[in-house]
């Protein structure tokens, strides 16, 4: 074995390392259609990354990609319950601007919120459009995180149609969800290009050879880990970042510094107490739907 | 009939930290993983990729791994013993080219174990020439990608092939077409298939009940992400079923293998999803 990454042979032999702690900047929680998921709630979430070394995770519940409302309650719960190791995205759907409307006008009553999550291929509607404004201007009046899925090829989250959005909100910081996925170069450019920019590495990580690129073409300290957790165990992505061939230095930018950095200012909002509530206290009740 | 033997390889694996590597100190307490109490260290694994290839890519998907030099530099990297491997070129370009140049590019390379790709005999290779060629050059299993090269995998088209791969336990290396696998299986279930590369977006509704009913199916764990999925599948249907592939060059190599160190599965069953199961499999061709 010749990769002689410190960080790499501390995973691999223990499954998490203690010099390296992991932060999950794209989360979601919950039941989704199209896939089984083991244990999507807080309890399987919380064991999955106690095991990874994941010290905490930014999220948005799938419901709230359907019904922000919902959704988004959903959430406020999971991280009153866990703060510290849930933080959350609160979710815009703009097919609905007057209900986003209220949802951003919400956003200071629940602590743990680190800003917002668009997912503009899910509900049709391009990142440029009008509906995605008022969120964006709040994110940016208050320096708040936006995560935007964006995936190659889209004509609703290319990563081209990032680069006509994020210098318009330059408090704002955006990170690009799976990083133009299939288009790289695009991604590439707008993170090279705007000083609020990163790529996130949800589903990019199964890529090979594709971090060392981020790392030389982008730098380490523009990129941040992600995992879509519930969907992907965090040791598969935590697997590529240990085995790309890129300095140790350059992990620990991609698996904690930078999201450290990010969440900073969101640190005194609900962070270190331990949890007091039992673990998947809101999940529970969507289990007793489960077949038994 | 002889059987394939399969070159010893060096444990390569990721064994536990040396004594002057940092203690990490992680144990399960109450559930949680609590610092400063020893986790339990990863098992010394002997790595075998069932899913590994080089060539040149028409349209790289991540990494190019034009040689086997290529190939082998990564597997050394990330600490894999052996590889069962394609050569692109069977896939982009055709079988007849990508076979020969897979053999010739392999040879004196041990720890690279190569397969070839089938046509449909009505068109090009008839089963008994076909498995001769096989013994004679040293080919253990095989790979069909009926997509690309627009045939049918069933028995009307293939019934001689399988027939004999049946009965010499050859495996078959295919895709998750899981129309295809069902159909194949359906006519020949007690054919050694293992299905690679399957979909990010979690696949087991479709192959868990193909897993349940044929018993000599296989996955490959290039992509198999899903969180606790490996122990999930485990629970319920034991480790034997499962390979470790890495899906490379397309696939980061060492993500499966961090997941596959880690899951929360016995040693055992992770000793025999790094390479024990392909092993056995391969142990048992008869060509």
């Amino acid at each position: 074995m010749k990769n002689d990454s410190q960080i790499a042979a501390e995973f691999m032999a223990a499954g998490r390392s203690k010099s390296c702690p992991v932060i999950d900047m794209h989360g979601h929680y919950g039941y989704f259609h199209g896939i089984y998921f083991p244990k999507p709630c807080a309890d399987g979430m919380l064991e999955t990354m106690d095991r990874c070394g994941v010290t905490c995770i930014v999220c948005s519940s799938h419901s709230s990609l359907v019904d922000m409302e919902r959704g988004n309650r959903e959430m406020a719960e999971v991280v009153s319950q866990h703060p510290g190791r849930f933080y959350a995205y609160r979710t815009i759907n703009p097919n609905y601007p007057k209900t986003a409307a209220k949802e951003i006008a919400r956003f200071p009553e629940d602590p743990g919120f680190v800003g917002f999550k668009f997912h503009p291929s899910s509900h049709s509607y391009p990142v440029t459009g009008a509906s995605y404004v008022p969120a964006l201007e709040y994110a940016n009046e208050h320096r708040l995180l936006v995560l935007s899925h964006c995936w190659g090829q889209s004509d609703t989250d290319g990563p081209k149609l990032f680069s006509k959005v994020v210098g318009k909100y330059p408090s704002a910081t955006f990170l690009l969800g799976h990083s133009g996925y299939g288009e790289w170069e695009a991604a590439f450019a707008v993170a090279r290009k705007f000083p609020n920019t990163y790529l996130e590495l949800t589903a990019a990580t199964r890529v090979s050879g594709i971090i060392a690129r981020m790392v030389a073409e982008v730098g380490s300290e523009k990129v941040v880990f992600g995992t879509d957790l519930p969907w992907f165990d965090p040791h598969y992505g935590i697997g590529s970042v240990c085995f790309s061939r890129i300095a140790d230095e350059d992990r620990r930018n991609i698996l904690y510094r930078n999201a450290e950095r990010l969440l900073a200012p969101f640190r005194g909002s609900g962070s270190g107490a331990p949890a007091t509530a039992p673990r998947d206290a809101v999940c529970s009740r969507k289990l007793r739907f489960r077949p038994s | 009939m002889d059987q394939l033997e399969i070159g010893d390889s060096p444990r390569q694996g990721w064994g536990p930290l040396s004594e002057d590597a940092p203690a990490l100190a992680c144990a399960r307490a109450g559930g949680r993983i609590v610092p400063g109490e020893a986790a339990a260290a990863a098992p010394q694994l002997d790595w075998f990729d069932c899913n590994c290839g080089f060539g040149v890519p028409a349209k790289p998907f991540g990494s190019v791994f034009a040689s086997p030099a290529d190939l082998l530099d990564e597997l050394d990297f990330c600490g894999v013993g052996e590889g069962l491997v394609f050569h692109l070129a069977q896939q982009h370009e055709s079988p007849q080219t990508g076979n020969e140049l897979l053999l010739a590019e392999t040879a004196g390379q041990p720890r690279l174990h190569p397969t070839w790709a089938i046509l449909p005999p009505q068109t090009e290779w008839k089963a008994g020439e076909f498995l001769e060629q096989m013994k004679r050059r040293g080919v253990g299993a095989l790979r069909a990608y009926p997509e690309e090269d627009r045939y049918r995998l069933d028995g009307v088209t293939f019934g001689s092939l399988l027939e004999e791969l049946v009965g010499r336990r050859i495996p078959l290396l295919l895709g998750p077409q899981w129309q295809t696998v069902g159909e194949v299986l359906r006519d020949f279930p007690d054919l050694t298939l293992v299905v690679v590369n399957h979909s990010d977006w979690g696949d087991d509704r479709l192959f868990r009940p193909l897993i349940e009913r044929y018993t000599r199916l296989y996955l490959d764990t290039s992509n198999y992400q899903l969180e606790r999925g490996l122990a999930d599948f485990v629970r319920r249907y034991g480790a034997e079923r499962l390979l470790y592939g890495s899906g490379s060059p397309n696939l980061q190599m060492g993500a499966a293998m961090l997941t596959l160190a880690h899951a929360d599965i016995p040693d055992e069953a992770k000793a025999a999803i790094a390479g024990g199961n392909l092993r056995r499999l391969l142990s048992e061709v008869h060509l």
